[in-house]
């Protein structure tokens, strides 16, 4: 009896098996190239910095050798050092200056766009809809549309005639004062502030109401509000935002290149030193401090990935750290649903 | 003095201050937006000079700026105006798309569950750093002869090629264009980072739910696709199209241009008037992007 029951089953199983078999192996080709394709991508995106490194790390002499390919003959750090006396003329203190900078600039997009990001997503002050339009607008155009007039503008720098007190001339001229890149990130126009204030104002928009009337009801004011119970509340956009600030500032060499160019931070150095026009100056300086008389165009373009290394590094740590915290933290950043 | 506070009521109390804290954004707006942007347009209607006690001369000439930028003057690189902006806008226009869809299908990959997803994220937002201007600049532009490739003739030297050339004999007419696409890859893939991101977030905040009804009615993975996972993202689309559109339009060389107008040949007026055309072009890009996006995704959302 048993065994008939049993037969009957495995006669229906026999169907289910062949559609559970169907189903996995399509389930399995599949995810298998899904998986492939990842691989690709991965290696697609990592494979630049990869390549550099036998280019930097091998010797002069063994650029143009095709038989060099993936490991260096002879291991050799002159590119490298060559790259660091170009854009860190201080040494590390070029390196720190630039991070401390960006760090700072940072914290000033941070503390001010989230005021304005707070304002414009929780008070109902009279205009409210005509900023919020501003900070699209600003967004929308690009910046160095205006690069020209805002030159022009720190140039003749005069804020209703108070720079009389100051100067005789009733102007200051900010272009190289770094104090430009401070206002800029105070008054809402840094790197890609706007976009920032939007975010801040997404996320202060799906907070629930019921947390600001209890802090009223327990007798805070408006400022301890925001400072006491919104702006804690409000990490994960922070630190989002912090990320992408840090990131955008360090590699900014927009602002820092017009506004301060003899600002020496580490992006413009970069993008200053390593121009064609310098070749020959780069390979000179190759052969007299490091002996290396063979030195080619080869070894430009080595000497500039070691260049770009070197600036990476900071960039990867900062991103290292907080790179996993990004995606959980846009998840909450309210730009969704 | 003290009836007369007793009358500003919480709610206005409260209004000021929120005005108090977008003061900031405001004061900034007059004075590194507004001021810069009418004086731009007034600059490009005038023929700027410098002074001889080192204040700025100016000159009205109408739209006389507006016509020697299209008939006379000449880009650094020696091209006429009117190709600058055909070009820029035609290469932005076509890396539009591709960027749009590369980047859901990157956040799409990253959305599924398999082992070592982490390291895979890891890899896939690492174009948020490498995108930046600087770095891709370091990374592909080269001077010398042979050297460093960030991916390229990775697919014309390789034997898929050779396969479909000698043996299938596909053309090359078709191959050429599929061939440059895939070797700029690191191109599309370096200015998609911040998009994948918002995408990845946008598919993970779907609520799990909604698949599993559609599974329950037996749709297929593909139904599924069209009907449940692309609605929900239409919204966070409109974004991402306006971001790129955005910031391809902030990579472009015409800042570049306007500058050396102003400061290395003196023409500011030039160079102004050049900034104005620049805007309006932006302004009409995006208003037709948005244009046809509200369309789509109000279709969508029905």
């Amino acid at each position: 009896m048993k065994n008939k029951k049993a037969k009957t089953e495995s006669k229906v199983d026999a169907g289910l098996a062949i559609y559970l078999f169907k189903n996995k192996t399509k389930k399995g080709l599949v995810r298998f190239f899904s998986l492939v394709l990842i691989m690709g991508l991965c290696f697609t995106i990592i494979y630049p910095i990869l390549s550099l490194v036998p280019v930097v790390f091998s010797t002069v002499e063994d650029l143009g050798n095709p038989n060099v390919i993936w490991i260096p003959l002879e291991f050799s750090t002159i590119s490298f050092k060559t790259a660091a006396r170009m854009i860190m003329p201080q040494g590390l203190a070029t390196m720190g200056k630039s991070v401390l900078y960006a760090a700072g600039i940072m914290v000033l997009q941070v503390f001010f766009s989230a005021m304005v990001g707070y304002s414009l997503a929780r008070v109902n002050f009279w205009g409210r809809r005509l900023v919020f339009g501003m900070v699209i607008l600003v967004f929308l155009l690009p910046r160095q549309s205006l690069l020209l007039a805002q030159y022009i503008y720190f140039v003749h720098f005069d804020v209703l005639g108070i720079m009389n007190l100051f100067t005789k001339a009733g102007e200051i001229n900010l272009i190289n004062n770094p104090i430009v890149l401070v206002l800029l990130a105070v008054f809402g126009f840094g790197v890609n502030q706007s976009l920032f204030i939007f975010l801040f104002s997404q996320f202060f928009k799906n907070i629930p109401k019921e947390l600001e009337e209890a802090s009223l009801i327990d007798g805070c004011g408006f400022y301890r509000t925001y400072f006491r119970i919104m702006l804690p509340n409000a990490i994960p956009i922070i630190s989002t935002v912090g990320i992408l600030s840090f990131v955008w500032n360090y590699g900014d060499t927009y602002y820092t290149n017009y506004f301060n160019p003899n600002g020496s931070y580490m992006s413009t150095l970069l993008s200053s030193t390593f121009i064609s026009a310098n070749k020959d100056y780069i390979l000179e300086a190759l052969r007299t401090w490091y002996d290396a008389p063979v030195a080619t165009d080869l070894a430009f373009d080595a000497v500039k990935q070691a260049g770009a290394l070197i600036f990476l590094i900071p960039l990867l740590i900062v991103y290292l750290i907080g790179q996993r915290k990004l995606v959980e933290n846009m998840e909450n950043s309210g730009l969704v649903g | 003095m003290k009836k007369k506070r007793k009358k500003i009521s919480f709610r206005t109390m409260w209004k000021i201050h929120g005005v108090i804290f977008v003061a900031p954004f405001l004061i900034g707006f007059v004075a590194f937006f507004l001021l810069p942007l009418i004086n731009t347009i007034y600059y490009s209607f005038n023929e700027v000079g410098v002074g001889d006690q080192g204040g700025m001369t100016f000159k009205w000439v109408g739209i006389q700026n507006y016509i020697d930028l299209f008939r006379s003057e000449v880009t650094t690189t020696n091209t006429t105006m009117a190709r600058l902006f055909t070009e820029e806008n035609s290469t932005m226009l076509l890396s539009l798309p591709l960027i749009v869809i590369f980047s859901l299908f990157m956040a799409l990959l990253a959305n599924q569950k398999f082992k070592g997803r982490a390291i895979v994220r890891l890899l896939f937002f690492l174009p948020i750093i490498l995108g930046i201007d600087v770095v891709m600049d370091m990374l592909t532009i080269t001077t010398g002869g042979t050297t460093l490739d960030t991916g390229s003739n990775l697919l014309s030297g390789s034997y898929v090629t050779i396969f479909l050339v000698r043996t299938l004999n596909v053309p090359m007419r078709i191959l050429y264009p599929i061939m440059t696409y895939v070797e700029n890859i690191f191109d599309l893939i370096s200015q998609a980072g911040v998009q994948t991101l918002v995408y990845l977030t946008a598919l993970q905040s779907i609520s799990p739910s909604l698949y599993e009804v559609a599974k329950m009615e037996g749709a297929t993975a593909y139904e599924t696709f069209w009907k449940v996972t692309i609605p929900s993202i239409m919204n966070i689309t409109f974004f991402v199209v306006i971001y790129t559109i955005v910031d391809l339009f902030l990579k472009s060389s015409i800042a570049e241009e306007a500058y050396a107008f102003a400061f290395t040949q003196g023409k500011i007026g030039v160079g102004s008037a050049l900034s104005i055309v620049y805007v309006g072009n932006v302004i009409l890009v995006l208003a037709v992007a948005a244009l046809l996006l509200r369309k789509v995704v109000k279709k969508n959302e029905k």
